[in-house]
Order: structure tokens, then C-alpha cells, then sequence
């Protein structure tokens, strides 16, 4: 099976995607591996595609959406990274390869996914849920049930395809919702790419959701999981080998929550410091942090939320101003000061 | 000018009216056991814009007088010698309330009115209020407050003279002081932003609804997430010797030529060794063991030279990386030197006698490269040896086999998960490729203190070795039996030796807090130093090459029936097991113990438990009384200790 593995994400995370990518060509050095990015190098980075642990790098630019910079201009970093996850899946269903394996960057591999690739065998769509035991004590139901029940049932951190059938459909289906629907806008039914794979059970067949303890163990479903090492060396999440791990949030919020979850289960522990030492042996310091090119105007003002809420609302302001991150005379931001806005 | 009023009128004034109790109260900062307030709010404590007492506010009268400040004036002494005839205004301490309502809470009269000090703008119904609330906080916090606990943690509490629980709710919490054992104010804050948001007190909060809305009030996270926590790598580790060992400056050929001339035997007869440190210099297991094995070579008459990493190394080293060597000549150091040096020195010498009973041992290649060391033996025409188990280093870079120092690994195959977040896997090929080279150039017998230890070296990778043999490094030789003890009295549990997580020393220190004033228990803890504040009894015991007996017979005193002997690594051999059931004591281990578990299986002397939950249950239950010594009726033993690789040579000879 030829597959095709890609990430989404922007220079701040080309740390993580480098530990991610390192991990899957270490088990997988027969993937074929693509960095999907959002941004621009940012100034005394030399990015070199070629010394980087992926294969090709997609520039979002590239994907061919329409009036480009009016649309990225209506997303967030978040938004627009998980947006532009669906014209690339879309595409790739065409690229020669038969299955797509998206995994986010902050994700690393711990064991082969051949299983996974065994799925794929008989199922079109793979999806993994936050998960895939309730919990019962109010704190963590506030905390993970309720959460999963805002943001999505699946984490949308990993989603493997076929490039045919079910698995196509699925792909052009979520291309079309994220280009126009991708936000964090959880009032409207919203957040990002994730809770609209709420509905995949309902439209598409061929589906596996993939309730095995050892994928995509994160902090929302540790209070279900355990994690062992044994004396023959393998790491088993509630007794199953550990295959991927989602280092949701590295900083101090990611930690609160591991620690509150993990509790005694000191293995947790050890493989976060594991990633932490392998994030930070890859994290070139000339990337400033928190960069984003597209985090403000061309003369360097940062691009406020709300300015951009405000543009994807107006489409007389998506009109009027096709290339919205122009500063300058006539410009958005020249508009949005002469209405103190 | 005032400002320039000798010290001793100022002090004079401003004892009239300084409220020492208030200053005290508000300021538990300040070591004002010590320094006297009055002393302290007219040095220091006034420019700070500390009050001096419940009605004067020194940041608002040099608000309000900018000119007395300027000109150095203390405000109270200003206000009290010219501020009151001239009208000036005083505003009340914003400390003075919550101190007077809890001096009227404690039933004492203040010193002033509490009514004439209410704010125009507060009703003395809101205040009612909120006296009443915090009354009710106390009266809450006060059921699970631990005074105890929290003087014990907080000496600048205990210090002052305030009330602890006092103490714990107007700042302590904020401070993040935890009121009890049970109870972590940095993890409730945590974990329960809202509670942040709200400004709230968490103890008050947890105990009046956050329990019973399910909120917990400390993660217990165990002792290896601290240790986990605080790992450092490897490469920095290293980074870290290197630095220390740059400085390092290496004596000559010549130098060391000339030292090698007082040999005994002129090299002739000559056993070279091989650690990882000065063995004369340091303590520790593998040190006693050198000194044993350089005393019997010197009742042989031969001459003793050992080699070891000038500075501590963490990993063994690799040909071409740079480290010099610490020699020593049958005791006494000649100085430190390059390998090649080392290697060159010996052979002229080696090569100036005609050579007689010869040999070397290898303890330990932590800080060596292989190829020097084989080098070194074949400048005295050796290449048949012996390679010691002291510790796993030939298995790993995390010579213990203690996955990131938290747990035995039982050195798995490399490439495995373990091995990928262990803080030593990245190492661990440089590890195996070195000793292989050191097997590949030297004809080794490999020579084990325990069966335990040889079966698992051998499983988990394959050296070419010459010749394997076990040889403890002491063994039990019956004395008599121990004196009888009283059936009843509590049972004395002890930990031995150093107080190191990687001993089991945090499970201990578990089991003494769990059990602390169970009468059916005394804990005590026999070693050379102790961290202190627990409920234990401490002793000072260290072993030495000239008190090699000190541990079994501070045992066989205390009369202590059980040792807890827990590492989370497992022991090659445990002297400190042999030193317990020589003295009578029972020892308590767990499965990953290595040669601990292995000698209470064989010999019976003490229990295996399946886990450390197995370990709480027995003190918990109390079973533990059937290791007592007026239940066991133990006997007592010497050791008889080996002569190490000297008694090799002698068989072999």
C-alpha cells in the first residue's frame, strides 16, 4: 500500500513536525511524507526542505484556493492550519497514492501503524474519538466528555483515508466544508475542522472508528488510560502497544492537565520528557517564537481577531480589499483606522 | 533639623506609639524575633512603607507630605512631634482592620477603638459581613489546618511567633503554603482555574465545596515524577564533565616514569585495576571492594596499579575522545596523565624487569575508552584478564538499568520503546560497541558477585567472554543466635545506608509519614547522613575499610528486626543485605532487587513482596510483626569477605 503522510502546520511548530516526521520515518521509512505549511520562513531561518526529516514540503499557497490571501485572511493560525488539512487530503486522493494518513504536528510515533494500515484493508475512513471510555467523576466529565462534546467526538489530530471509494468522498466532502467553514466558532456548531466529523458515522460507510487505547493517547483521554513499560521494552496503553501519542499543548497548560490525569502513572512522565528533550534538541532558535507571517499586516502591525471576524462577515470588505494584509494608503488596516475600529 | 534628631530621640518618640504586636503581625516577612520593630520602622521599615501601627498609614502621610519624606523625616516621628500640633491628617494602616477583627476574634482588646476606625464609606454592617465570613473560614480551615505540619514547613512562621492558621489565611495561601499534608494550594490553583479567577482561598473553598463537587485536593503524583522532573541528559551530563575535566593538567612521560621507579617489585609482580574513580579517595561498594583486592595484593607482595578517570565520567569514553587518567601505585597517587602516556610509562618500565606474576582486573570502563585499556594491559604484556559486574555499564549507559532513573528496565533489546524515551538510549550503542571492542581485544573472564547478575548479562547481549565464574563478595558464617527480645514491643523497621531514591529510600520515607504514631511501629534509619524532619530515629553508621563491620553491628545493637531493602534498581550484590541478616535483622525486598531478592529467596531470611502495594498492605495489616525478632528467633552471623580478584589469581595459580 502506498501511503501518504502529512502534517499541517507553521514555522513555531516546524519543531514538533520535525520530532513527528523523524518518528514516522523511523518506522515507516516507505512513506511517502509531505509538510503542508501556512507561512513563510521567517527572517535569518534558512529552511532548507531538503535537510528536514519530510520528503516535500506543500506550500498552502499552492493548493490553488481561490482569492488566497482574502481567504486566509478570514482564519486564525488554528483555523487556517486545520482548513487547509481538507483541499490537501482532496488533492492528494489524486496524487498515485492509496491511503492518506494525516497526523498534526505535535503527534509522535511510537510503534509501526502497520496495524492501522491493515484497517485500511477493509475500512475506507479511519477515525480515532477523544474517547473511548466515559469517565464518571464530575471533573473529568467536565473536563474531557463535555469538551469532546463542544469540539468533536473524533480527534481530528490523525484521520487516515483511502484515496478511493468512501475515502475520496470523504476527503472532497470535508475540502468543501473546511473552504468555507473552518472556524472556532463553537456557538454556530464550529470548531475548526473537528466537529465536522461529527457527522461522518451518518454520511459515509466504510468507516472505522478506531477504539484501540494504544492510538492517539493525549491528555483529555488519560483518565481512561495506562500506561506500562515492561521489562521486554514495550510501552502498552491499558495492555495494547502504544502506537501514537498527541503532546497536546507543551507548556505549562499541557502539563497541569497530564499531571491531573496521570496522576501516579509515572510512564506518562517519562515520555513527555522524552518529547520535551526532542523538541528541544530540534528547535532552531533563529525561529522567533510564536511566528507566523500571516500574523500581521505587511508593515509588521499585528492583525487583531476581531479584524478578522470582521472581514470574513463583510463581504463587501472581502470585495473591496482582495489582499487584505496590505498596509498602506487604501488598504484594510488604512480602512479599519479611519473607522476606529 | 528634625530629620537629623539623633537615633536615640527618634527611637524615643516613636516607642510611644508604635505598635510592636501590629508590626509583627503584618510583617511576618521580617525576622523581628530578632530585630527589634522599633529599631526596624525607624532604620528601614518606614522607607519600605511598612506601618508602624494600626492607625497610621506611612504610604498616605508621605502621600499627603511629600515634603517629609524628602527631606528624611521618619513620618511618625514627623506626625508626633509636628504633624498633630499642625493639624496634618493620618490615615489608617490598610492592615488594620483584618488585624484588629482577628485580635477581637481571639478575644483581645485592641489597642484602639474598632468602631472609630471604620471607614466612612463601609457601613458597620458590611463589615459585620465579613468578619462574620472570615470567621466562618476559620472556623472551616481550622477542622484540617495542621499547625504542626505547617510550622514544621514554614520556619519564618514558627519564628515569628504568629498564629499558623492566621498565618495560612491572610498570606500563607497566597504564598502558596500548603495548610496540610493532604492539601497542595500551587495544585488546587492549577488545576481548578476558576478557583484562581475567583481570588478565593482553595483550602476554604476545597473544604466547603470543592470535595464534594469532586475536586481533589492535591495530585498525588509519587516520587518519581520529582525525579522524572528533574532529569537532566545525558549529552548535558557530559557537556558538564568535560568542562570540569578541561582544566585538568596531565603530568609527563618522564613524571610519571620516575614515580613507577618506586615500585615494590620494580613492576614485576604486578596486578593492574581499572575503575571508575580514586578508590582511596571515595566510598561506596566498588570502592571497598578495590580496597580489599589492593590490600591482599599488597600481602602478596606485588605491586597494585590502578587506573581510573581523573575526573568523574558519566559513560565510558571513545577512542580519540579526550580524558586523562588518574594513576595510583599501590595506594599512593602519582598524579594524572594522558592514556598514551600511561601506556608508554608502563611499557619502558614493564619491559626494564624481567616480568613475574602479572594480572589485571577491569571494574568499571565508566570514563575509560577500550582501546586505551587494552592498550595499557599490553604495555605489561597482558592480554588475559578479568571484567568485573559490578554495575551494568557494559549493558548500558544507565549502568543501574534504571530506565530514566525511575524504574528497573531489565535492559531490553535497544532498539526497543524503552529504550526510545529512556534519557540513556541514545547512549547505550556507544555502551555495547565499546565493550564489545574491549571483549574483541582482550581475552576476559567474566566474574560476577551473583548468579542474578551473570544470567541476565548473558541474556541480554552476547560478549565474546573467555570464561564466566560467580564470586560473592562475602558470604554469612554462623555465629550464634541473637539475644531474645520482649514479644510486643514495636517493631523496628530501618532503612540502611545512604538515603537515595534509587535505594528505595522514598518508599521508606512513604511508609514512616503513613505510619507516623502507629504504635506498632518504630522506624529508624542507619547511615551517614539523614534529610531530617521525619518521624524516625536516626543513627550514624558508616562502613569503611577499617570498620568494615559497622552496619551488621549497629543492627545486632538496635536490635532491629526488619531492613527495608527496596532498590528500584536491581543490586549485583548488596552488601547492606548481608550487613542486616548478619546482624539479625529480616530483609524486605521487592522483585527488581537483583541479588537482594535472589539471597532472601535462598536463604529465608526475610520477605519478596510482589509489589509496593504488597509492601503497604504489610504494614498495614500488620503482618509484618511475623519478621519480628521474637517471632523469627534469628541467628546472628559474621561475613567472611572475599579477597575479590586475589582469590582468582590464587585458584588459578
Amino acid at each position: 500500500m502506498k501511503v501518504l503522510c502529512y502534517s499541517s502546520f507553521t514555522f513555531s511548530y516546524l519543531n514538533r513536525a520535525r520530532v513527528l516526521f523523524q518518528t514516522v520515518r523511523r518506522f515507516h521509512p516507505d512513506w511517502e511524507t509531505v509538510a503542508l505549511i501556512t507561512d513563510r520562513p521567517p527572517p535569518g531561518f534558512d529552511f532548507d526542505p531538503a535537510r528536514e526529516p519530510f520528503d516535500r514540503v506543500v506550500w498552502a499557497d499552492d493548493l490553488g484556493v481561490p482569492d488566497f490571501a482574502g481567504w486566509l485572511f478570514k482564519h486564525d493560525v488554528v483555523e487556517v492550519c486545520t482548513a487547509v488539512k481538507g483541499p490537501f487530503i482532496h488533492q492528494a486522493c489524486a496524487s498515485g497514492a492509496d491511503a492518506v494518513i494525516y497526523l498534526d504536528p505535535d503527534t509522535a510515533l511510537f510503534a509501526s501503524l502497520a496495524p492501522l494500515e491493515a484497517l485500511l484493508e477493509t475500512h475506507d475512513i479511519v477515525l480515532t474519538p477523544h474517547l473511548i471510555d466515559p469517565n464518571d467523576d464530575p471533573a473529568s466529565i467536565r473536563d474531557n466528555d463535555l469538551s469532546a462534546s463542544r469540539t468533536g467526538i473524533f480527534n481530528l489530530g490523525f484521520v487516515a483515508i483511502r484515496t478511493t471509494g468512501e475515502g475520496a468522498r470523504f476527503a472532497r466532502w470535508w475540502n468543501d466544508r473546511l473552504l468555507d467553514w473552518c472556524y472556532d466558532d463553537m456557538p454556530q456548531g464550529m470548531f475548526v475542522d473537528q466537529r465536522w466529523c461529527d457527522h461522518v458515522p451518518a454520511l459515509f460507510d466504510k468507516l472505522k472508528v478506531l477504539r484501540d487505547p494504544g492510538y492517539n493517547v493525549a491528555s483529555w483521554n488519560l483518565s481512561q488510560r495506562t500506561v506500562a513499560v515492561g521489562k521486554d521494552g514495550a510501552i502498552t496503553v491499558n495492555g495494547a502497544p502504544l502506537r501514537f501519542w498527541h503532546f497536546t499543548k507543551l507548556g505549562p497548560l499541557g502539563d497541569i492537565m497530564t499531571r491531573k490525569y496521570a496522576g501516579e502513572n509515572f510512564p506518562v512522565y517519562e515520555i513527555w520528557s522524552w518529547y520535551k528533550r526532542q523538541v528541544a534538541q530540534v528547535t532552531d532558535p533563529s525561529i522567533p517564537p510564536r511566528w507566523w507571517a500571516y500574523g500581521s499586516y505587511s508593515d509588521g502591525a499585528p492583525i487583531d481577531k476581531a479584524h478578522r471576524v470582521l472581514y470574513r462577515q463583510r463581504e463587501d470588505l472581502q470585495a473591496a480589499f482582495p489582499d487584505p494584509f496590505r498596509a498602506g494608503g487604501g488598504g484594510y488596516r488604512q480602512w479599519l483606522e479611519r473607522e476606529n475600529l | 533639623m528634625a530629620a537629623r534628631a539623633p537615633v536615640s530621640e527618634v527611637h524615643r518618640a516613636i516607642a510611644t506609639a508604635l505598635d510592636g504586636a501590629f508590626y509583627r503581625a503584618v510583617n511576618p516577612d521580617l525576622d523581628l524575633v530578632a530585630v527589634d520593630p522599633i529599631h526596624h520602622y525607624a532604620a528601614i521599615g518606614w522607607r519600605e512603607g511598612r506601618d508602624p501601627a494600626p492607625w497610621f498609614s506611612t504610604q498616605s502621610y508621605v502621600a499627603a507630605y511629600p515634603e517629609v519624606a524628602k527631606a528624611g523625616w521618619n513620618p511618625l516621628h514627623h506626625y508626633l512631634t509636628v504633624g498633630r500640633s499642625e493639624g496634618r491628617d493620618v490615615v489608617r494602616s490598610e492592615r488594620a482592620e483584618d488585624y484588629l477583627l482577628r485580635q477581637a476574634r481571639r478575644g483581645r482588646e485592641p489597642a484602639w477603638s474598632f468602631e472609630a476606625l471604620i471607614a466612612a464609606d463601609q457601613s458597620a454592617a458590611d463589615l459585620a459581613d465579613a468578619s462574620e465570613a472570615r470567621l466562618c473560614d476559620r472556623t472551616l480551615a481550622a477542622r484540617e489546618f495542621d499547625a504542626a505540619f505547617y510550622l514544621a514547613g514554614n520556619a519564618d512562621v514558627a519564628k515569628s511567633g504568629l498564629d499558623p492558621l492566621d498565618h495560612f489565611l491572610e498570606v500563607g495561601w497566597r504564598e502558596a503554603r500548603d495548610p496540610n499534608a493532604r492539601f497542595s494550594v500551587k495544585d488546587y490553583l492549577e488545576t481548578y482555574p476558576d478557583i484562581a479567577a475567583d481570588d478565593i482561598n482553595p483550602f476554604v473553598h476545597f473544604l466547603e465545596v470543592g470535595r464534594a463537587e469532586g475536586r481533589v485536593g492535591r495530585t498525588e503524583l509519587g516520587f518519581r515524577y520529582e525525579i522524572i522532573k528533574r532529569l537532566v541528559p545525558l549529552e548535558a551530563r557530559v557537556a558538564a564533565a568535560t568542562r570540569a575535566a578541561a582544566g585538568v593538567q596531565p603530568g609527563t612521560m618522564a613524571v610519571l616514569a620516575k614515580a613507577l621507579t618506586g615500585a615494590r617489585t620494580g613492576l614485576a609482580d604486578l596486578h593492574i585495576t581499572f575503575s571508575h574513580d580514586d578508590y582511596t579517595a571515595n566510598t561506596g561498594g566498588v570502592q571497598l571492594c578495590l580496597q580489599r583486592e589492593g590490600a591482599r595484593i599488597a600481602a602478596l607482595g606485588r605491586d597494585h596499579l590502578h587506573v581510573f578517570p581523573a575526573r568523574p565520567w558519566p559513560v565510558v569514553r571513545t577512542k580519540g575522545q579526550a580524558g586523562h587518567l588518574g594513576v595510583l601505585l599501590n595506594g599512593k597517587p602519582l598524579g594524572v596523565f594522558a592514556p598514551g602516556t600511561v601506556a608508554g610509562a608502563l611499557r619502558k618500565a614493564a619491559a626494564a624487569v624481567a616480568p613475574g606474576r602479572r594480572s589485571f582486573a577491569i571494574h568499571s570502563l565508566l570514563g575509560h575508552a577500550a582501546d586505551e585499556t587494552a592498550d595499557i594491559v599490553a604495555a605489561a604484556g597482558l592480554g588475559a584478564g578479568f571484567f568485573w559486574l559490578h554495575d551494568f555499564a557494559s549493558l548500558c549507559a544507565g549502568f543501574h538499568l534504571l530506565r530514566n532513573d525511575v524504574e528497573d528496565c531489565a535492559a531490553p533489546p535497544p532498539e526497543s520503546p524503552a529504550c526510545g524515551i529512556c534519557v540513556y538510549g541514545p547512549w547505550r550503542a556507544r555502551h555495547l560497541a565499546e565493550h564489545a571492542r574491549l571483549f574483541e581485544r582482550l581475552a576476559l573472564t567474566v566474574v560476577s558477585p551473583s548468579q542474578p547478575t551473570l544470567d541476565l548479562w548473558k541474556a541480554s547481549w552476547s560478549y565474546p567472554a573467555a570464561s564466566e565464574v560467580i564470586l560473592p563478595h562475602a558470604v554469612l558464617v554462623d555465629r550464634e543466635p541473637a539475644p531474645a527480645t520482649p514479644a510486643g514491643r514495636p517493631l523496628r523497621l530501618a532503612f540502611a545506608g545512604m538515603p537515595a531514591a534509587h535505594k528505595g529510600w522514598e518508599l521508606f520515607r512513604e511508609l514512616v509519614t503513613k505510619h507516623d504514631g502507629d504504635p506498632r511501629y518504630q522506624f529508624l534509619h542507619l547511615g551517614g547522613r539523614t534529610p531530617g524532619g521525619l518521624p524516625l530515629a536516626f543513627h550514624k553508621v558508616v562502613v569503611t575499610g577499617t570498620r568494615p563491620r559497622a552496619m551488621q553491628d549497629a543492627i545486632e545493637r538496635l536490635e532491629i528486626d526488619a531492613v527495608l531493602i527496596w532498590p528500584l534498581c536491581r543490586e549485583t550484590f548488596s552488601f547492606t543485605a548481608f550487613e542486616a541478616v548478619a546482624g539479625g535483622a529480616a530483609v524486605i525486598t521487592g522483585p527488581d532487587s537483583g541479588n537482594v531478592a535472589a539471597f532472601v529467596e535462598s536463604s529465608g531470611h526475610g520477605r519478596v513482596l510482589a509489589d509496593e502495594a504488597a509492601l503497604a498492605a504489610l504494614l498495614d495489616t500488620g503482618e509484618i510483626v511475623e519478621l519480628a525478632r521474637a517471632r523469627r528467633k534469628p541467628w546472628l552471623y559474621d561475613l567472611a569477605f572475599s579477597g575479590l580478584t586475589v582469590d582468582l589469581l590464587e585458584s588459578v595459580a
